[in-house]
């Protein structure tokens, strides 16, 4: 009988599990905890994670990124063709689209919304589509791009937010002038083409989102997505009170848990602590113009930046900063950015090597540095004493600037600086944006380092336009082995997105690009 | 001098402060390191990126020029756009200030309430157990740091005993009420220590008046004595101190509104500030000014009113 009973049992709980996996429950709002507010909602004049990590709820692409995202999959285009000489793609709408206000998504709003995408006077997204040199439309189903170069980061771009397709009447129709003009009186009634659609906007306080009627996915039970009625954005800046309301079930999830608390997260039956893979790298930029400020710049030589590198304890400050969240680097690039390459953590703790090396260099007995470090950071405060430390034992003396974000850009911007904290996700899943930003010297000058490497370079312009897959493995391998053991920083760690989420929440997801996707979640009654 | 005379003189007073106020803000926020389209865009910024926006906010233009600019729409009511939001600083002013003056007032309040009584009864009952009680009391609410006091609250009569919301502001007026009372009485603990404190002494000095004691001997009720008499004098220098602490109240609303969500103007300030905003923190500090300087104002009319002297 007992043995029937659990025998019972298990196969009810079997049976339940199963049924709760198929049956998608429909309609509820759910309501999400942001530690701060978004800025400006428009796909192209952004200029912030805070609006780009839920823009892709509102306006939809031509293509979406997978959930793992490192693919592609189809979007309001159904279908897309690179052709063989790889200087146009072809895309094939598709059937019966509409706006969140009813009306038919047009080729001519695709047309529209691009050519905002790669205008150069439209924000700072453009570089990402700066291979398109025209678009057009041949019939009512087709959009062709026509690219200067074959692009192979084209098809990822046409994921990216800035390439949402967005209405033209509607924008056009809006007061204002100047495209920036129109864009801000647009978005005080914003209609879109993703799966939510902005209802209204408490500045500072709450944002509240409701499902698009016309939205043209179908879910699994074979009705429109999305399940939600709709999503509300509550900004609650302090991570205690955002856990707290987390905890007293006043909201369905929370972004950004400090990493020291979530173990005790993950201990608490109500909770669903989600740790989502990320394209998060967390580094220190060095500044290795020969002289800083006049004085000669020991940062300049490779190998006192090799011995910086051995010197520190990665998987200390792992521990100390991430709480053993956090993994080590094994490339400048994310494990979950495509073509990265590199299997072993870079640099392992040595610091006999390290002393080798300053030696060898020329500073035996060590030199004074100085980092700049954002002020009120926590991790910040953990990375730069945790180096300080480190540091002293090779004899680098280490001084901590604690300055304000805008202070800190403006210093490091201008090369008045020799070590900054620094920390970056991308925008697409393509290694060419931060390899843009980190290695090729002519954009930034390799995140303002002052680093250039002329076979980086030119294999970075390479590649740009290379459009056999296996050659650009090849090329961004070797850029990698080059940057990681030469190259202007100390890489730290990778870290996920901590999410916390009441048991109930199924199907959202944030994905490695940061974005917060809430087409398919649902609320478990 | 009437008090119409004594108000006119003041409110006069009150436009070259203004206009003070106004020169040292705009000069001073844009001499801080950075600019506000490198601060948004950080690593991002190409060079030509931020020399264009900043062109196209007419950042690249003199110090002198940007000012007369600003000047000349200030007194036509615009007080510019907000370059990190995109809204005119006049909404932002409108959504965000009438809550941070909500939250100040119930603070001032909450803080009367629970000082007044009390320093009458420590006065009253001085150097006994239930004076030292009050103090010690009081002294426990000063020394605790504000987002810590409001954390435990947020914790004790929030999550755990769900008298209150977690944070937050609500919807409809009742609602912002109720929302705020915790952060209230969390702005409200310092004050009231320190206005406790002070009137407690105040009152000691009135009853040990050589006209409390006169009136005493004449043979007026003792509640008329303590109402009439005592309470009067010994509120102007706590009335001074209460005016002064409205300015506290609002830097204290800062660190309240983190805490507790609340979407006010000390939260913008900050953002604003960080964010390199220009137009905002001017906006804001000209409200703010205002705002503080009527309060200021109110004092000295209240104390014109319990002391006419001051008027004279």
């Amino acid at each position: 009988m007992k043995f029937f009973k659990a025998a019972a049992l298990s196969a009810a709980v079997l049976l339940g599990s199963t049924v709760s996996a198929l049956a998608v429950e429909r309609g509820g709002v759910m309501t999400y905890g942001r530690y701060a507010d978004s800025l400006f909602l428009d796909p192209v004049l952004n200029d912030a994670n805070v609006d780009i990590w839920i823009l892709s709820n509102m306006y939809d692409t031509l293509l979406l990124p997978t959930d793992d995202g490192k693919g592609v999959k189809p979007g309001l285009a159904s279908d897309y063709k690179v052709s063989d000489d790889g200087l146009t793609v072809t895309l094939t709408l598709r059937d019966g689209i509409k706006f969140s206000d009813g009306s038919a998504i047009t080729p001519e709003d695709v047309v529209f919304s691009l050519d905002r995408a790669i205008n150069p006077d439209n924000g700072i997204w453009n570089f990402l589509v700066s291979s398109i040199d025209s678009v057009d439309s041949p019939d009512a189903k087709t959009v062709v791009l026509h690219l200067k170069h074959p692009d192979p980061a084209i098809i990822p771009a046409l994921t990216v937010f800035n390439t949402a397709i967005m209405p033209k009447a509607q924008f056009m129709a809006s007061a204002g002038t100047t495209d920036k003009e129109k864009a801000e009186d647009f978005q005080t009634h914003p209609v879109g083409s993703g799966p939510f659609v902005l209802q209204s906007w408490d500045r500072g306080s709450t944002m509240k989102l409701v499902r698009n009627p016309y939205y043209w996915d179908m879910g699994e039970d074979g009705k429109p997505l999305p399940y939600l009625d709709g999503v509300t954005f509550e900004v609650i800046p302090d991570d205690a009170t955002r856990i707290l309301r987390l905890q007293s079930g006043e909201i369905d999830g929370a972004e950004f848990i400090p990493f020291a608390r979530v173990s005790e997260l993950k201990a608490d039956p109500s909770i669903n602590m989600q740790l989502f893979p990320s394209t998060k790298v967390n580094y220190i930029t060095l500044n290795v113009r020969p002289t800083v400020d006049g004085k000669e710049n020991p940062l300049a030589n490779v190998k006192v930046r090799q011995a910086m590198n051995y010197a520190l304890n990665k998987d200390a400050i792992i521990q100390i900063v991430t709480q053993g969240v956090g993994t080590p680097m094994t490339s400048f690039m994310s494990t979950a950015t495509p073509l990265h390459s590199g299997d072993t953590p870079l640099f392992p703790y040595d610091p006999a090597k390290a002393k080798q090396l300053l030696a060898e260099a020329g500073y035996p007995n060590g030199f004074k540095t100085s980092i700049l470090a954002l002020a009120g950071n926590q991790d910040d405060a953990g990375i730069t004493t945790a180096m300080q430390q480190m540091f002293a034992a090779v004899g680098i003396d280490l001084e901590i600037k604690q300055v304000d974000n805008a202070t800190r850009t403006d210093l490091y911007r201008n090369g008045n600086f020799d070590m900054r904290t620094g920390g970056w996700t991308d925008d697409i899943a393509d290694p060419s944006e931060i390899t843009s930003y980190f290695a090729y010297s002519p954009v930034i000058e390799a995140m303002h380092s002052g680093w250039s490497n002329d076979e980086v370079n030119s294999l970075f312009e390479q590649s740009q336009s290379e459009t056999d897959p296996a050659k650009r493995a090849q090329e961004y391998a070797r850029i990698q082995e080059i940057y990681n053991s030469e190259g202007p920083t100390l890489p730290l760690f990778e870290t996920p997105y901590p999410v916390a989420l009441r048991k109930n929440v199924q199907g959202f997801v944030q994905i490695p690009l940061g974005n917060n996707i809430f087409r398919s979640a649902w609320l478990q009654k | 001098m009437p008090l119409s005379e004594f108000l006119a003189r003041r409110l006069l007073q009150l436009i070259p402060t203004l206009i003070f106020i106004l020169i040292v803000v705009f000069v001073l926020v844009r001499l801080l390191p950075g600019d506000p389209t490198s601060a948004i865009l950080g690593d991002r910024a190409l060079d030509a990126d931020v020399e264009r926006i900043n062109r196209q906010l007419g950042l690249d233009q003199p110090i002198i020029v940007q000012f007369w600019l600003f000047v000349k729409s200030v007194f036509s009511g615009d007080l510019g756009n907000s370059i990190v939001l995109k809204l005119p600083v006049t909404t932002l002013i409108a959504q965000r200030l009438p809550t941070t003056i909500l939250l100040t007032v119930m603070a001032a309040l909450i803080a009367l309430i629970m000082a007044v009584p009390l320093a009458f009864v420590a006065a009253l009952q001085r150097e006994k157990l239930a004076d030292a009680s009050i103090r010690g009391a009081f002294q426990v609410g000063l020394s605790m740091p504000v987002f810590y006091l409001g954390l435990i609250l947020l914790t004790v009569f929030g999550a755990r005993l769900q008298w209150f919301p977690v944070g937050g502001y609500g919807d409809g007026f009742l609602d912002h009420l109720y929302h705020l009372f915790l952060p209230s009485l969390t702005l409200a603990l310092s004050l009231s220590a320190i206005l406790m404190r002070n009137l407690r002494a105040a009152i000691i000095g009135v009853l040990d008046a050589e006209y409390v004691s006169f009136a005493h001997a004449k043979g007026l009720a003792p509640r008329l004595i303590l109402t009439r008499h005592v309470l009067r004098n010994a509120l102007i220098s706590t009335v001074t101190i209460f005016g002064l602490s409205i300015g506290t109240l609002l830097s204290g609303a800062v660190i309240t509104e983190t805490v507790f969500a609340i979407p006010g103007a000390g939260r913008l300030m900050v953002d604003s500030i960080y964010g390199r905003d220009y137009p905002v923190v001017q906006g804001m500090t000209l409200a703010l000014a205002v705002l503080v300087s009527v309060t200021f104002l109110l004092t000295d009319i209240l104390q014109a009113w319990l002391d006419p002297r001051v008027a004279r």
